[in-house]
């Protein structure tokens, strides 16, 4: 062990001696003071929307801490019992323990309803805050270069929330919910050879069958959080060996980053943040009612209430399963059932189209060099065009899934509307396009910006083919 | 601080929106439309001295208010167009005391589809015309109930299981094909409700009484009038129409204030640049 | 302009921040008292939140509480970060990602020089990495236990083999006259009320409906009355809405909608099968019986199902 040095004299920590004895301890077993001091000294660009990823994050931290809560009170059992409880409309009606431990969370303990409540508002926060980042991150160019590790880390990490959501208010067993289960069943049975196989290893047998709430719980309590924990984690560890992208501005270089030291500015705002998010998480938890499911009652198979929609993240699968006209392929005996095209396959091109994204705009652009200066929007005509139309398109989604209640909302034939989205699915997009295209030439030529890139529409086709060289 | 206005009006903004919205989304009246359709198994007209003054008066009422578009002796009348008002032989007492007492009928334009309006007729006059109705021919009596005495455990469990799919688990109402709607349920009586039930109203079936029993009608009576207080412990029912409008407000409410806190964090306070004399 | 300070890896001690240190302007004073009032405020939400949660708790207040307390701690942390810790922007180098070809190629070398086993003894190389996959086969082979095989089950119901009675949630049988005329009625095979797939319509149609039998099914209705499954053939929720004006079934999870009059095709909407048919007579005792299995398999599609 080595001599230490004579005890310096200045450089007291102001919070007393303790600490500054402590902080020595330490040292004297991990070493970490030259890293500890990097990493009070990491310079992060200053902008409002670099926080959105921290919303996120947030959002997961109060969901883990309202979800362990949670667990202590939550039985994920699909046993049969009879409901006794203090919720007089549902007393003496049969219904899963998984049910019944989640009315006696809201109504017999205490704080329970408000963290049941808190849960749910984080997890629509969560999902809400990844899409604005991802957005964020997309139309600024913050994908390229050598960022394309941690963008591919984020678009796993938005549908492992999705799931995760759809897992979380799956559990409680009720009508709305269970609902929800039999179309995850119906898509999965849609894929072609594998689809009933893997809907019965899934469910372990037909429709609903007594394992599925359990499977669920691991999954939504252990295996997802995990993956999303580890996941983040890496993606925030990622963003600290590459420092963070600055948008351009007076001594902002490719080759530095300008902003405040994360000690003690940046830190602070930092958990300042996280306090003002978990209030007004906590404030919509106490206010608005969600997923009241004690009116919904418990899971019945053979019954279903109108106006039945998933949570909002979900919004644009199901809408894109009322769009869809009724067209099946059959031949030979075989088929491929209609939900497999908008449940199935409109859901895997949408992620295969976003994971491959910096792939294919770097093959476009010819460009493979490292960025850390973003692009505003407006420089970017072709991108942000793109993004938009594409924005437009699961917008529409959006409002499919929501058909029957702006029917009977605005007195208007369901009918009519879903013939409108078939419709505005197809023709909304390219006009968006075009839109924001013109729009972006325009205010770039107005502040004088040069567009970035001389790539038109017309070249992307040919130059995806051929790479660079076209 | 002068500058960042924005922010702080994002952050006003959802509170404003919540307030705002509070009134509106605990329930507002919806439309409804129906077809106009009787049917439903037999009763039979009461008798007796006073029984006849009231017919009778129904009669007169009948001739002056219904038959134009009913027909004499509700007969129902075809024109060019088409059926302009069916005929109400079968219609029976609880198909006048539903289509009355909620105001549906009269109808003033056989084209538009009868939703629930403040009732053209009084008490007595509704109790009238119900009387002369029910002599035309077959149809249910207004049912005898009594919400008091009806299980509401059982009652839910019926409305679950019969009435939810169109009307919705909160009775908020739900759209079917081609225009029509089942109602909102917030004002419906429990006779309303009984007589609905029975009778089959447009595009509803109808439900016999070995379908739901008088027991059932009781509980099921009991327990739409719960939901039209319904226990709310989570806060502000937004609705009631599920996820949707919770979608709603986590964009509006919940984002707006938190892009609007993130605006005011990010926003810089005057920038201080340390100039450091060079070596 | 200015630029700012360039640093290098070891960026100098952080400086105090100008003037809004120790001494305190005008406004600096007035955001003291703010950000000391919001933590005050937070603390007395949370000794109202335990006085809420002493007295038995109530939803509303606990989460509007809850808020205060962390909105003013937020709050305060904020405006002390704001208004009193160092603004100054500062500059860190950034150098490029890839590492130096000396440093690639230093790699390269310890790599080969530990590694060139791995070249030289192919067979090892190819028979460790068939172990491994093998391994990564067998141990995906407890995923089977997770259910049972698809089998027929998907394909059939308990109604299968006939000459059963249908009976509604309590058990009871149904005769004709039970049901009136516009009405419905879900019901099961006798015995299998909580079969999820087995759940049936019967609905009694009125004669001015023109109902139109499809070839082979003309004496599968009894009275007027017709059966069928009620899960959707879209992804299998419940057909719940009986339209009894316009004769038409109508699922409310995609609004698939199903002209009963017609063998229940459907009209709109995303399915594009018929609700499958359940044959209908009647037994001794006048009560409705299934006269066999529905006319296909119900609910959604899958690949086999016409196999």
């Amino acid at each position: 062990m080595s001599e230490q040095a004579p005890p310096r004299p200045a450089r007291r920590s102001p919070e007393g001696l303790y600490t500054h004895r402590m902080a020595r301890w330490i040292d004297g077993r991990l070493g970490a003071a030259k890293f500890a001091r990097t990493a009070l000294n990491k310079v992060f660009p200053d902008n409002w929307s670099f926080m959105l990823g921290e919303l996120a994050l947030y959002s997961f931290v109060v969901l883990v801490l309202t979800g362990i809560y949670l667990t202590f009170f939550f039985d994920a059992s699909s046993n049969r019992v009879v409901y006794e409880g203090s919720y007089e409309p549902l007393r003496g009606v049969e219904m899963s323990q998984a049910y019944r431990s989640a009315l006696e969370l809201s109504f017999d303990v205490r704080a329970g309803l408000v963290m049941r409540q808190i849960h749910h508002w984080a997890a629509l926060l969560f999902l809400a805050a990844i899409t604005v980042h991802l957005a964020r991150v997309f139309f600024t160019g913050a994908f390229r270069r050598p960022r394309e590790i941690n963008w591919i880390i984020g678009c796993t990490l938005l549908p492992l929330a999705m799931f995760n959501g759809l897992f979380g208010y799956s559990l409680l067993d009720d009508q709305l919910s269970g609902t929800g289960l039999r179309i995850v069943y119906g898509i999965t049975l849609s894929i072609p050879l594998v689809g009933t196989w893997a809907a019965s290893l899934l469910f372990g047998g037909e429709f609903p069958g007594p394992d599925i709430i359990q499977r669920l719980y691991v999954l939504h309590i252990l295996l997802v959080p995990a993956l999303i924990a580890v996941l983040i984690a890496l993606h925030l560890a990622i963003l600290v060996r590459h420092k963070h992208t600055q948008f351009p501005g007076p001594g902002r270089r490719e080759d530095n980053v300008v902003g405040e030291r994360f000690w003690p500015t940046y830190a602070s705002k930092a958990l300042g943040l996280f306090f003002l998010t978990s209030g007004v998480l906590a404030f919509l938890g106490g206010v608005f009612q969600i997923n009241p499911i004690w009116a919904y009652g418990p899971f019945d198979p053979a019954e279903v209430s109108t106006a039945s929609q998933p949570d909002w993240y979900m919004g644009w699968l199901d809408g894109a399963l009322r769009i869809m006209p009724g067209w099946e392929i059959r031949a030979f005996g075989f088929e491929i059932p209609n939900p497999f095209f908008p449940g199935v396959l409109l859901a895997g091109v949408t992620f295969a189209l976003l994971y491959a994204w910096p792939f294919l705009e770097a093959r476009v652009t010819g460009d493979h060099a490292e960025h850390h200066i973003l692009d505003r929007p407006r420089q970017r005509p072709v991108r942000t065009a793109l993004g938009t139309a594409t924005l437009s398109f699961y917008v529409i989604c959006f409002l499919g899934a929501a058909a029957d209640v702006l029917a009977s909302t605005f007195g208007l034939s369901v009918n009519a509307i879903l013939w409108t989205f078939r419709i505005l699915v197809l023709a909304v997009p390219p006009i968006v396009a075009a839109v924001t295209y013109r729009l972006c030439k325009e205010l770039s030529a107005r502040d004088g910006l040069p567009t970035a890139s001389q790539v038109t529409m017309r070249d992307i086709p040919r130059r995806l083919r051929r790479g660079r060289a076209a | 601080m002068r500058r960042p206005r924005l922010p702080q009006v994002l952050v006003a903004l959802p509170l404003l929106v919540t307030a705002a919205l509070t009134p509106a989304i605990t329930g507002a009246g919806g439309t409804s439309s129906y077809g106009g359709s009787y049917g439903g198994p037999g009763g039979g007209p009461g008798g007796g001295p006073g029984e006849d003054e009231l017919i009778a008066e129904g009669r007169e009422l009948y001739e002056t208010g219904c038959s134009s578009c009913h027909g004499p002796e509700g007969r129902g009348v075809v024109d060019e167009q088409g059926e302009r008002g069916p005929s109400l032989d079968n219609a029976g007492e609880a198909a006048a005391y539903y289509y009355l007492s909620t105001g549906r009928m009269p109808l003033a334009n056989s084209e538009e589809q009868p939703t629930r309006k403040d009732p053209a007729y009084g008490p007595e006059e509704i109790e009238a015309l119900v009387a002369f109705v029910g002599t035309l021919g077959t149809g249910p009596e207004v049912p005898d109930v009594d919400a008091e005495a009806g299980d509401l455990a059982l009652g839910g469990e019926v409305f679950r299981a019969n009435c939810q799919a169109c009307h919705g688990a909160a009775g908020t109402g739900g759209a079917l094909s081609y225009g029509r709607a089942a109602p909102r349920l917030t004002s419906a009586t429990p006779k309303q409700v009984a007589s609905a039930v029975r009778v089959g109203p447009g595009e509803m079936p109808v439900f016999g009484p070995d379908v739901i029993d008088p027991e059932e009608l009781n509980g099921l009576v009991r327990y739409v009038q719960y939901l039209q207080t319904p226990e709310d412990p989570g806060g502000l029912p937004i609705g009631r129409t599920g996820p949707i409008p919770e979608g709603f407000v986590a964009w509006l409410v919940g984002m707006v204030a938190l892009l609007g806190l993130v605006a005011w964090i990010g926003t810089r306070s005057p920038v201080r640049r340390t100039r450091r004399s060079e070596p | 302009m200015t630029d700012p300070q360039d640093t290098d890896e070891s960026p100098p001690a952080a400086t105090r921040p100008p003037s809004t240190g120790d001494e305190l302007t005008r406004r600096g004073a007035r955001v003291e008292r703010t950000a000391a009032a919001t933590f005050l405020l937070a603390m007395a939400a949370a000794i109202g939140l335990t006085v809420v949660y002493w007295e038995g708790g109530q939803p509303q207040a606990e989460g509007i509480l809850l808020a205060v307390v962390l909105g003013g701690i937020g709050v305060g942390i904020v405006l002390w970060a704001k208004h009193f810790m160092p603004t100054e922007e500062v500059a860190e180098d950034r150098h490029p990602m890839e590492s130096s070809e000396e440093d690639i190629a230093a790699f390269a070398a310890d790599f080969q020089a530990g590694g060139s086993s791995l070249q030289r003894r192919r067979v090892l190389v190819a028979t460790a990495g068939g172990a491994c996959a093998a391994l990564g086969v067998a141990l995906l082979f407890p995923v089977r236990s997770l259910g049972p095989r698809p089998g027929r089950g998907l394909k059939q119901t308990a109604f299968k083999g006939g000459n059963i009675r249908v009976v509604d949630e309590n058990g009871r049988p149904v005769e004709p006259s039970d049901l009136p005329v516009d009405g419905f009625i879900t019901v099961w095979p006798d015995g299998h009320t909580d079969d999820a797939d087995a759940s049936t319509l019967l609905i009694h149609f009125r004669s001015d409906q023109d109902f139109e039998p499809q070839a082979g099914r003309e004496d599968w209705t009894v009275d007027d009355i017709v059966a069928y499954s009620k899960l959707c053939t879209h992804v299998g929720c419940p057909v719940g809405l009986y339209q009894a004006e316009l004769g038409l079934l109508l699922c409310p999870c995609h609004q698939s909608t199903f002209d009963v009059m017609r063998h229940a095709e459907p009209i709109f909407g995303p399915a594009a099968r018929s609700l499958p048919q359940l044959p209908l007579g009647l037994d001794d005792d006048g009560f409705i019986i299934a006269t066999g299995d529905f006319s296909g398999p119900v609910g959604p599609g899958f690949w086999d199902r016409g196999r």
